[in-house]
Parts: C-alpha cells; structure tokens; sequence
C-alpha cells in the first residue's frame, strides 16, 4: 500500500472512444477506467455523457497530458479549475500527469516534452506540483516520461530526479514500466536500476503500453502489446510495491476491447489479488445502454442532403 | 558538473521553437539561438540533431492528425499534399494556445477564405460546415422543449414570447452547397463543389449531431430567434429582410419540425 491510502483498483484499461458502445452496451469486467482529463474537460457531447455513465459503475482515475508541471509559463488556474471540477463528478480516485512540459509563451505543442534533471528544473517543478496539489486537494501523480533526447544541462538521473521531486513536493508517482523502458533504451541506462530506485512507498499506480523498435531508437507509440522486457520490469516493480493499480494503455491502432482487456488481465499473472479496493469492479444493475448508437464522431441526420 | 548551463527557460523556448519549426530540423536548428550540440547530448545510436528530429517530426504529425479529424471532408477533397501543405502554414499562424486540440480549428474557416488558394470559397464553407459539426458535438447539452410547449403558448403572449435555443445549434449560411459536398464525402462519392446559397441548421439530439437544410425564409426568422428576438421582432425582421410576413401555415410548419428536432430548450414570456 502507497503512503497516501490510495486503494489498489486492480487491473484497469484506458476509456477510448472506440471503445464506448462496447463498454456502455456488455458492461465488461473491468477493475477500473483510466480517462485522458482533457477529452472530457471541454465537452457536453457524449463523449461526457459516457464518462460520467461509466463513472457510476466503476472507479474513475484523471489521466491529464496538458498540466505542463514542468513547464516555465504560469501555471494555468481555468485548467485547473476545470480539471478538479471534472474530478468531483465522476468522483476520480486521484488525478495525475506527466513529469515534462507542454509549450511555453502561451503555446500548446501538445507534446510530453522531456525535463533537464537538475537542480533549477527540481526546485521548480516541485514548487509547482505543491501549488497544483493544494488547488486540487489531493496529491498530485506524476508519471515518468518517454523520452528522445537527454540534455546537456542535467545533472542527475531521471530516477534521483523523480524520487527527490516526490519528496520535496510529496507528490504520488505513477510508475510506466514501459516508458522507462524506452526511455532506457533510448539513452542506455539499466531499467532494473530505474525500478530499484524508486520510493516504493509512493507508487499510486502502474502503467503498461506498447511501442515501436526503430532499432536505432524506441518511440513510446501506444499501439501494440507490452514486450516481454516490459513485463519483466512490471514483475520486478511489483515485487517492491506489492499489489499496485495497474493501467494498459493503448492509444493508437486499438484493438476491439477484449483484445486490450486480455492483454491487461495477463498483469494479474504478477498480482496475489484479494487486495484491491472492495466493490471495484463490482457491477451495478443499472442499464448502461446508450439511447442511441455510436456514432463517433458524427451520426448522419434524418435530413437528406438537397 | 553539467556540460551547460543554458536555464530552464531559454532551453524550453530553443526546443519549442525547433520542434515547431515549419521546415526540416536541421534549418530549424539553423534558426535557434542556441546550437543543439550544446544542449542535447548524442546516443550511442543518434546525433544531438536526429534525437531533437523525432520531437520535430512528431509535432506536424500531430497537427494534421488534430485537423483531420476535424475537417476530415476537406482533408480528403484538398488530398493528403495539399492538407498538410494547409495546415503547416495554419499553424505558423495559428499554433495551438488550449490545453485541448478542440479549440485548434476554429480560425480554419476564415484562414482558407483569406488564403489564395484554389476553391477557397467552397474550402470555407466546406471548413464552415465541418467546424459547426465540432462545435455542436461538444456543446452544453440541454433538455429540449416537449413537442407541443410553443403551441401551448397562449395567443395574447405569443409577440412577447422568446424561444430559446438548446447550446448545440449553429445556423450556417453557405455560398456553396457544402452540405451536398458533405454527404457526398460520407458516401464515399466524390465531392463536387457547387455554387447555391445553402442555408442550415447544425444541432444535436441525444447526443448525435444532425444538419437540417433550411430554406432561405426558415432561416431568416430561425436566425432571428437564435438572436434572441421575440417571435413578435422575429416576425418584424422577417419582414424587414423580405418584404412580406410569414404565412401563419409557414410559422407553423416551422415550429412542428424545429420543436420535433429538439432546437428550443425554453420559452420566456416578458
Ligand atoms: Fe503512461
């Protein structure tokens, strides 16, 4: 168990779009979803409707990709507001983004853009996620990064860096064994040395995805199954944060939903079970059923074109 | 010790400005202030330059990935060289400011009407129709009036009466028939791009999004209403604006079917 209470959900999958009917219509057998925060922030569509739908039947954990936690524009107080609101609805569990940057002078790059490690960038962010966790009220999760390149202005690990940033800003961490992976090929570290230095004591959450081997690099795609690699690195940060709320993401060329169902459920082969949060994954009765198709993103009116 | 000592600031504003940059990597690094040798360390496999190139690559990727799917129809009409040409420069001018990609297309319509480009007129409202479709898909939602509620009005309230419209209702007035173009693009016909005032209606019921073709009068008094207008000064501008009222069979007809496609959500008598 993570210092901040926060429950063990089980085995969750990512809420896509593609995904709704299926999941509004046969009501599957998920622990838990995961929603990326800003596909539901801005909309009264349906995308909305559906969250806050599936918010009644399983838990809900904010997956945000636009804080720029790290980033050196003023932090953005109407995001915020819109993101704690969205989090009081669909009553998420906890909220986290990424430990990187998104644009600077205003600007969105939409990008998880990759941090110096060093002492500036370390007194900054955790100034900043101490700012955010007290807006939100609850403890910010960070998440590690992918990332391509390594600067020339860092001095320390992404490792030391996450561990001192999560005990100066006492922030949660959300621990993606495959973008250290990557991250790990990428610039030729040891992952076990990652895993084994990370406070185990703040791991809210685990992340498990697929990528693409360029042979000379690894972008963090989202689009296949997690490697064998990936799932040896889950084992081994299991074994140091015991049974832990674990997420498959799958963010491109997606499956049909018991594909990626499967593949999250094979975490359970490093998991004792019997241990996470009572009643996730317990159905309710209620219909889920939309009143109308899926029709994403449009359906066609009744109006026939002159 | 670190091998610089570039502050977080000016480095985020040097790899924001080369990954964004419109041309390739390597004159975007020309560009910079700051050479990339001396903030980017190599891989074992990767220059500083090729390692900084995927950030680059990815950013267009993602720009034209954003834009497609909201202008899926134009995208398909314009082919995959002229799209991307489009939105390279788009974006020069109109980079993403928003936590969310769905505010990155809304400048796109009078961007292609103030461009050169070939078909722009038809482009725009094409773009016009398409980010209508974007905006009513993500609108408030609001419960609509039952069928009969503007009936029901008693006939001394009528004049005074404002029917309010549901959030999820665009009014479009098109030079070019974009609709027939749209639907034409959704039956996988090839769009032809045709020269009629269009007049429509962009709304959504339970959460689907619908176009209503309109008649020029439906839309003069409908655009009246959206505005705000009485039925009373809805009625005044129609008359103002052709030169005759509307028949009491048009107003009917008119409030049967927008009250049956759920467009009004109250009615304030003053
Ligand atoms: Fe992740």
């Amino acid at each position: 168990m993570n210092r901040f209470n926060f429950p063990d959900l089980g085995i969750g999958v990512g809420l896509r779009t593609v995904h709704f009917s299926h999941i509004l219509g046969s009501q599957p057998d998920v622990d838990w979803f995961e929603a990326l925060s800003e596909n539901y922030m801005d909309t009264g569509g349906r995308p909305r409707y559906v969250l806050e739908k599936v918010a009644e039947q399983y838990p809900i954990v904010l997956h945000g990709v636009s804080l720029s936690i790290g980033g050196t524009d003023p932090l953005d107080f109407d995001y915020l507001r819109k993101l704690k609101s969205l989090a009081r609805t669909v009553n998420a569990r906890w909220i986290s983004d990424h430990l990187c940057w998104t644009g600077v002078s205003g600007r969105n790059v939409h990008d998880l853009l990759p941090m110096p490690y060093n002492a500036e960038s370390l007194r900054h962010t955790a100034e900043r996620v101490r700012v955010v966790s007290d807006f939100l009220e609850t403890p910010l999760v960070v998440e590690n990064p992918s990332s391509y390149v390594e600067f020339a202005t860092s001095t320390m690990t992404e490792w030391d860096f996450l561990a001192a940033l999560a005990e100066q800003s006492d922030c949660g961490l959300l621990l993606d064994v495959n973008n250290i992976y990557v991250s790990s090929f990428n610039h030729g570290f040891d992952p076990n040395v990652y895993v084994d230095a990370i406070p185990a004591d703040r791991v809210v959450q685990v992340h498990l995805a697929g990528h693409q081997n360029h042979g000379t690099h690894i972008i963090d795609t989202h689009n296949d199954f997690v490697i064998d690699e990936v799932w040896k690195l889950y084992g081994r940060a299991c074994g140091r944060t015991g049974d832990v709320s674990t997420l498959l993401e799958w963010d491109a060329d997606i499956p049909d939903f018991p594909t990626v169902h499967a593949e999250a459920r094979k975490a359970s082969a490093f998991r004792s079970e019997g241990s996470r949060e009572s009643g996730a994954g317990g159905r309710k009765t209620a219909d889920l059923r939309s009143p109308t198709p899926d029709s994403r993103p449009y359906s066609e009116g009744p109006y026939a074109a002159v | 010790m670190p091998q610089s000592d570039v502050a977080l600031a000016p480095l985020q504003e040097w790899m924001q400005a080369v990954v964004t940059h419109p041309s390739d990597v390597y004159e975007a690094a020309d560009a910079a202030d700051i050479a990339v040798d001396d903030v980017i360390l190599p891989s074992q496999t990767l220059q500083p330059i090729q390692r900084v190139g995927i950030y680059h690559g990815m950013y267009m990727l993602r720009m034209i990935e954003a834009l497609t799917v909201d202008y899926a129809a134009v995208a398909q009409f314009l082919g995959e060289h002229h799209f991307e040409h489009l939105v390279r420069d788009y974006v020069q001018q109109f980079p993403s400011r928003s936590y969310t990609f769905n505010r990155l297309g809304d400048s796109l319509p009078a961007y292609i009407a103030s461009s050169s480009m070939q078909r722009r007129t038809f482009l725009r409202d094409l773009a016009k129709l398409e980010l209508a479709m974007t905006h009513v898909f993500d609108e408030a939602e609001a419960e609509p009036l039952p069928a009969n509620a503007i009936a029901s009005i008693a006939p001394e309230e009528v004049a005074d009466a404002r029917i309010i419209p549901i959030p999820a209702l665009r009014l479009l007035a098109l030079d070019y028939d974009a609709n027939d173009a749209f639907q034409a693009f959704r039956d996988d016909r090839p769009m032809k791009p045709r020269r009629r005032k269009t007049y429509l209606a962009v709304h959504r019921r339970d959460y689907g999004v619908y176009r209503m073709p309109l008649t020029r009068e439906a839309f003069v008094f409908l655009e009246a209403l959206v505005a705000r207008e009485t039925i009373g000064s809805a009625i005044e501008t129609f008359h103002r604006r052709l030169r005759r009222f509307p028949a009491q069979s048009e107003l009917f007809t008119w409030f049967r079917d927008w009250s049956a496609a759920g467009l009004f959500t109250a009615i304030e008598v003053e």
